[in-house]
């Protein structure tokens, strides 16, 4: 099948000056500035197949919404091949649009002041939707998302998870192939998230819609996608499955210890010298954790050990979460 | 024609809108049309001051003022891009504009339309009226065609040179002010060139042609013979300038960074 996205050495460059200090160093701007590129996008190469969801994430600043907006048409790219819906996206713009969905968490793609329903009937109008696909599509969406009583409101007495709501009907009004979502998920509570989440399964699944999401909550990524794409510093670091990023990076347990008696951290580190085991302490709870191996006994050795010597309040096991998963390659720079 | 069917939902939209909000619409009618009125005495004291200007009647002085408030209403009820950089650039919306199939100027004329700047194309027939009255202007049958054809080729003029400013701060970053100096440059082209110096003729011809908003082509409909040339330069002039910044918009959205989140 051919793949809805096809990206190959994409890059984007910006041209930004600094500014010297001072005065002196203003005048001096005037005449030749120091002219800095930065390289938000970095010759990264991924595609994705047709009814793929894919999470896409970073931090702040790591070149995510840069790569949706070139992906969307919005930005040129300073170099490198985009292939969507196989059409070039700022090079057909107009014409590719109209394949594709488009939802920015943090701004509106409805009217602020005029009712939902009037702004869907104008987005019908703008994208030549018909009067019948629109009835028969997004009869199903309105009562999915539940927004049925907020059409005859105008947008800007919606509440952040009504508006939300709305704006992914909104995106989907001419039911694209496509669809790119720029943190949707972004201020709202978990159980607009859930009803959200469950959503955009089922259009993937009835209309095998291609997803692409970008987020911080990585619990929406663990819910919905099954690859993701990692970027740092406009660099891909991961692109695989979201399983076999964890198997690789979730090694080890972590064992948490709270203490009826005052111990310190060098008496654990010499009681369980023999252990593959490293402590460290949280200080404000004076929890001790112990990271230790997966191997099979390492846990039960090690609790054994330290609970024979002291007195116990509280013991937690944990697996290692998505997000430490994530703050760890961080830390690293690379998969 | 998908164009034009687009505007007319903008339209009704707007009418729609605005229709809404019925206090504040009678507030604004109200307020449009004593705008209005003052411009009007205004015109008529300061006119009243002066009887001929370098071969201009006071009657001719105020027709083309009156001329020149037709294609400004078009061009303001249409081209409101005076805070494009703010709106559109600093605040990023132009990322919602560039995700629609629609020209992405278009998109801008549809939603910052402003209908009620028309009422100042009454005031602009009244004063018409008024001056051609006194003047003992006769209206021939082409008269109105021609005239249609000039206010549209004047706000061609308008909206051109503003989009061009506009188009600025897809290149620079800074906010200029350029856009309100504009507008009193712009003021210029309602009196008669040439009570101006030869420079200044020039720039409102060829360079920044405000004068084919008002003065050259109201010229006709004074027959002031010796500028007819110039009256129908204007719907050309219009259609260049308008074309040139068109081309320049298409090349400035392919260099919009976007705003950041």
């Amino acid at each position: 099948m051919k793949n809805a996205i096809e990206v190959q050495g994409l890059r984007k460059e910006f041209k930004s000056y600094s500014s010297r200090s001072g005065l002196k160093g203003a005048f001096r701007d005037l005449f030749s500035r120091n002219y800095k590129v930065l390289h938000a996008v970095n010759d990264i190469s991924f595609s994705v197949k047709q009814g793929e969801m894919v999470g896409y994430i970073g931090e702040n600043g790591a070149g995510k919404s840069t790569t949706i907006k070139m992906l969307t048409g919005i930005l040129t790219p300073s170099a490198g091949e985009v292939m969507v819906n196989g059409m070039n996206p700022h090079k057909e713009r107009e014409a590719f649009v109209q394949t594709i969905g488009v939802v920015f968490g943090q701004r509106s793609q409805l009217w602020w002041d005029i009712a939902v329903q009037e702004s869907f009937r104008l987005l019908k109008k703008v994208y030549k939707v018909s009067d019948e696909e629109y009835d028969r599509h997004m009869g199903h969406v309105i009562q999915t998302l539940d927004i049925g009583p907020l059409l005859d409101k105008p947008v800007r007495k919606l509440s952040l998870g009504q508006r939300m709501r709305c704006e992914l009907a909104a995106a989907l009004i001419h039911n694209p192939p496509l669809l790119f979502l720029d943190e949707p998920t972004i201020g709202l509570d978990v159980l607009v998230k859930l009803k959200i989440r469950d959503f955009l399964k089922e259009i993937n699944e009835k209309y095998n819609t291609t997803i692409l999401l970008t987020t911080h909550d990585l619990t929406d990524i663990e819910a919905l996608c099954d690859r993701v794409v990692m970027l740092d510093e406009g660099n891909i670091i991961y692109d695989g499955a979201l399983q076999s990023l964890k198997e690789t990076w979730g090694e080890g347990k972590e064992v948490q210890f709270q203490f009826m008696e005052n111990v310190e951290i060098t008496d654990l580190e010499k009681l369980t010298r023999d252990l593959p085991v490293k402590w460290e302490l949280e200080e404000k709870e004076q929890r001790f954790i112990a990271y230790t191996t997966d191997e099979a006994d390492a846990v039960s050795n090690l609790i054994g050990t330290v609970i024979s010597s002291f007195q116990i309040k509280d013991v937690k096991i944990m697996e290692v979460s998505t997000e430490e998963i994530i703050r760890k390659i961080y830390e690293k720079g690379e998969v | 024609m998908f164009y034009i069917r687009m505007l007319g939902q903008y339209m009704g939209q707007y009418l729609k809108t605005r229709l809404q909000y019925r206090s504040d619409l009678v507030v604004e009618l109200v307020s449009d049309l004593l705008f209005q009125a003052v411009n009007l005495i205004f015109i008529i004291v300061v006119f009243g001051h002066t009887d001929f200007l370098n071969g201009w009647s006071r009657d001719e002085i105020i027709f083309i003022y009156g001329f020149f408030l037709v294609p400004f209403a078009l061009f303001s009820s249409f081209f409101n891009i005076w805070d494009f950089n703010e709106r559109y650039i600093v605040k990023g919306e132009l990322d919602r504009i560039l995700t629609r199939p629609i020209h992405s100027l278009f998109q801008i004329v549809l939603e910052r339309m402003e209908l009620e700047s028309l009422f100042g194309a009454i005031t602009g027939f009244v004063v018409m009226g008024y001056a051609g009255a006194r003047l003992g202007l006769t209206i021939n049958w082409y008269d109105p065609i021609l005239f249609c054809v000039f206010v549209i080729g004047g706000a061609l003029v308008y909206a051109g040179v503003f989009i061009l400013i506009a188009c600025i701060s897809f290149w620079a970053d800074a906010r200029t002010s350029i856009m309100p100096m504009m507008y009193n440059i712009g003021n210029y082209g309602r009196y008669p060139v040439d009570i101006y110096n030869t420079v200044i003729r020039f720039v409102l011809t060829w360079i920044l042609p405000f004068a084919f908003v008002g003065v050259y082509p109201a010229a006709f409909f004074l027959r002031r013979e010796e500028w007819y040339i110039y009256s129908f330069l204007t719907p050309v002039i219009g259609v260049v300038f308008f074309t040139i910044s068109v081309f320049v918009w298409n090349e400035g959205v392919k260099r919009y960074r976007g705003a950041g989140n």
